[in-house]
């Protein structure tokens, strides 16, 4: 949709489809439309409202908790396995420390973990992907056959054979994750790159002497935004769901820091009798991956694209 | 000749999972060698001398070239010998030969569970499009996304606790029950080789749960799948052909829409089965399943190099078997998938 004819104001657009009232009227922003149909689909709403809460409370974590000093080595036996009370919201766990304060700065962990991966896997999988893509020939024979490999590998039992080899620890588990999450993103800008590579305005861009730099980053990669967007979100949620499945078989962050999974994984030998101790870590892991998925979901409608 | 043209775009998948298997096992035995510690010294433990460990190195081949080891570990793998496990000290093979059959029980179980709740959930989201049926069955499957399956094992073993005590949530089979032996492994199949009623109940009983954890994020996916598939080829040129000649509803669905919309779902349970075997991992550590993913977190913890080398190949063969087998489905159902593997 060319941006001339779009309404400016809200006022001025037809609250079906956000078109202008009035042909006339001046152009209204692009991320103004873009807004205005993510704004009208309430899961994508109810997303982002729950991603923007877990940034939040990960960045705020000191001021949320009610005793941010259980994040480190305490032990106050007197008060081990409590259930939840007016002073600890969520219980106690086995140390005597409030789950609540652990469940809130183990946010941290998991965001640190999306970070760490999606920060480097997805700018070199995309860049591998548009590389294969565009150059065809070898690149694209290696590329795609190393994604091929790598699809053929279980993720988990990669990441914990990875893991094991170097020391058990959160940066080990990103390397180790990172490792095998850029194909992913390889592949599906591989295929998006795929497709655009023979419009017109790429063999003008050619014909006008346009380096192969300028191509990618002018004219490939603004097409790949969208989809990669997308893609980065939903993953975001999986990454979260991995790095607590790997936490959870105890390949996580070093014991006393908190972390979701193996909060669940240490409070799991005290169930059934003390639920609360899995409650709290693992409801925040789905409240967490429901976001991003929700959030994902909705811009993967907002942009009509496939991933 | 038919027969021929249905059995060569196989041949050729076959081929290249072959190569990715042995890119595979080149990468996890690299991976294996670079590990931080001996090997020799950790199967020997701390007490052992010198001379023994330098002894036990030169018969693991632990001082030859990395390549020329892996050579050497693939030609007695083709020939069938795997290695001797250092925690348990027995061949790898026999030690796999004893846990897989209760990985490969379960994984079947699962995905007949997929199959059978997550097909039909997506036919019946599609042609309820943006009705309640839909809006639950679509909040049913971003729950099984969303919830990691160890989730979902710990939650049923609490539902068990609470509402159904008598229910097992722990192991294959209960103790007191002596299962069947043989002939394959598989306590469903041997129970009833041997007219054991009694086993063949208590081992379904014990399967419920383990195999309804493993199966949600499965499920989860194959529903959207299917349902976007669906809500696709309804809009085919072919299927309002039908409907324009009065072809009842019922008919469409199942004669011809279902079979059109099962490739897409086909293809990603094909996928899916990657994560479903790391999931297996979780599954059947919080339910005590003495399985394969069990013997593999054990190796993986103790870096028994033979029993991990073995169990990412298996972990990958399990792969490679359940695409080819999707790939011969898929040809049998969509003709048009022979040309596409073809070319």
């Amino acid at each position: 949709m060319s941006a001339k004819n779009l309404p400016q104001t809200a006022a001025e657009a037809d609250i079906e489809t956000g078109l202008p009232l009035d042909s006339d009227a001046p152009p209204l922003s692009a991320g103004y439309m873009t807004w205005f149909r993510f704004s009208r689909n309430p899961a994508a709403l109810v997303g982002a409202f729950i991603v923007a809460s877990v940034i939040l409370v990960a960045l705020f974590a000191p001021l949320i908790a009610t005793h941010p000093d259980h994040v480190g080595a305490v032990v106050d036996f007197r008060n081990r396995h409590m259930p939840p009370s007016a002073d600890n919201w969520m219980g106690t766990d086995k140390a005597g420390r409030d789950i609540f304060s652990r469940t809130v700065f183990g946010f941290r962990v998991s965001l640190l973990l999306v970070i760490g991966v999606l920060g480097i896997s997805v700018p070199v999988g995309s860049a591998l992907g548009m590389a294969a893509g565009y150059f065809g020939g070898w690149t694209e024979r290696l590329i795609a056959g190393f994604t091929n490999v790598m699809l053929a590998m279980p993720p988990l039992v990669m990441a914990l054979a990875i893991g094991n080899v170097l020391e058990p620890n959160l940066t080990n588990a990103m390397i180790a994750i990172t490792l095998l999450w850029w194909t992913w993103h390889a592949r599906l800008i591989y295929r998006v790159t795929r497709s655009i590579v023979s419009e017109d305005y790429i063999e003008a861009a050619r014909l006008a002497g346009a380096s192969h730099l300028h191509i990618l980053w002018r004219e490939i990669l603004p097409n790949c935004i969208s989809v990669i967007s997308v893609k980065t979100t939903l993953d975001a949620a999986f990454v979260i769901l991995f790095g607590a499945t790997l936490s959870f078989l105890g390949f996580g962050v070093k014991p006393p820091t908190p972390d979701l999974g193996s909060m669940v994984a240490d409070g799991r030998q005290f169930v059934p009798e003390m639920w609360w101790e899995v409650l709290a870590p693992g409801f925040a892991i789905f409240y967490a991956t429901l976001g991003f998925n929700l959030l994902g979901d909705g811009l993967r409608d907002m942009f009509d694209v496939e991933t | 000749m038919r027969f021929l043209s249905f059995i060569e775009p196989i041949l050729a998948r076959l081929a290249g999972f072959i190569m990715v298997l042995l890119v595979l096992s080149l990468m996890i035995f690299l991976l294996a060698r670079v590990v931080p510690g001996d090997p020799a010294r950790m199967a020997l433990g701390p007490s052992a001398t010198q001379e023994q460990v330098a002894e036990l190195r030169l018969e693991m081949g632990l001082d030859e070239p990395i390549l020329t080891q892996y050579v050497a570990y693939m030609g007695r793998a083709l020939q069938g010998d795997l290695g001797r496990s250092i925690t348990s000290g027995r061949p790898v093979l026999s030690d796999i030969a004893d846990f897989l059959p209760a990985t490969l029980e379960l994984v079947l179980v699962t995905v007949f569970l997929m199959v059978i709740i997550a097909i039909p959930l997506g036919v019946l989201t599609a042609r309820h499009r943006d009705r309640w049926i839909d809006n639950s069955g679509r909040l049913f499957s971003l729950i099984g996304v969303t919830i990691p399956s160890f989730l979902f094992a710990i939650g049923l073993q609490l539902l068990a606790a609470n509402f159904f005590p008598d229910w097992p949530i722990l192991g294959r089979v209960d103790y007191r029950l002596s299962p069947p032996d043989g002939p394959t492994g598989l306590l469903l199949i041997d129970s009833i080789v041997h007219g054991r009623a009694d086993v063949f109940l208590d081992a379904l009983q014990h399967l419920a749960f383990p195999a309804l954890a493993l199966a949600m994020s499965g499920i989860g996916q194959v529903t959207r799948i299917t349902r976007s598939a669906m809500i696709e080829n309804q809009r085919k040129d072919h299927v309002l052909t039908l409907r324009s000649f009065g072809v009842p509803d019922r008919v469409i669905v199942f004669r011809y829409l279902l079979k059109l919309s099962s490739v897409a779902p086909l293809t990603i349970m094909g996928l899916e089965f990657a994560s479903l075997i790391g999931n297996a991992f979780v599954v059947e550590m919080v339910f005590g399943w003495g399985g394969f993913a069990s013997y593999g977190l054990t190796a993986i913890l103790q870096k028994d190099l033979n029993a991990l080398m073995a169990v990412v190949l298996i972990s990958g063969l399990f792969f490679i078997v359940a695409n080819l087998v999707i790939d011969v489905v898929l040809s049998v159902i969509d003709p048009r998938q022979r040309r596409r593997a073809a070319a």
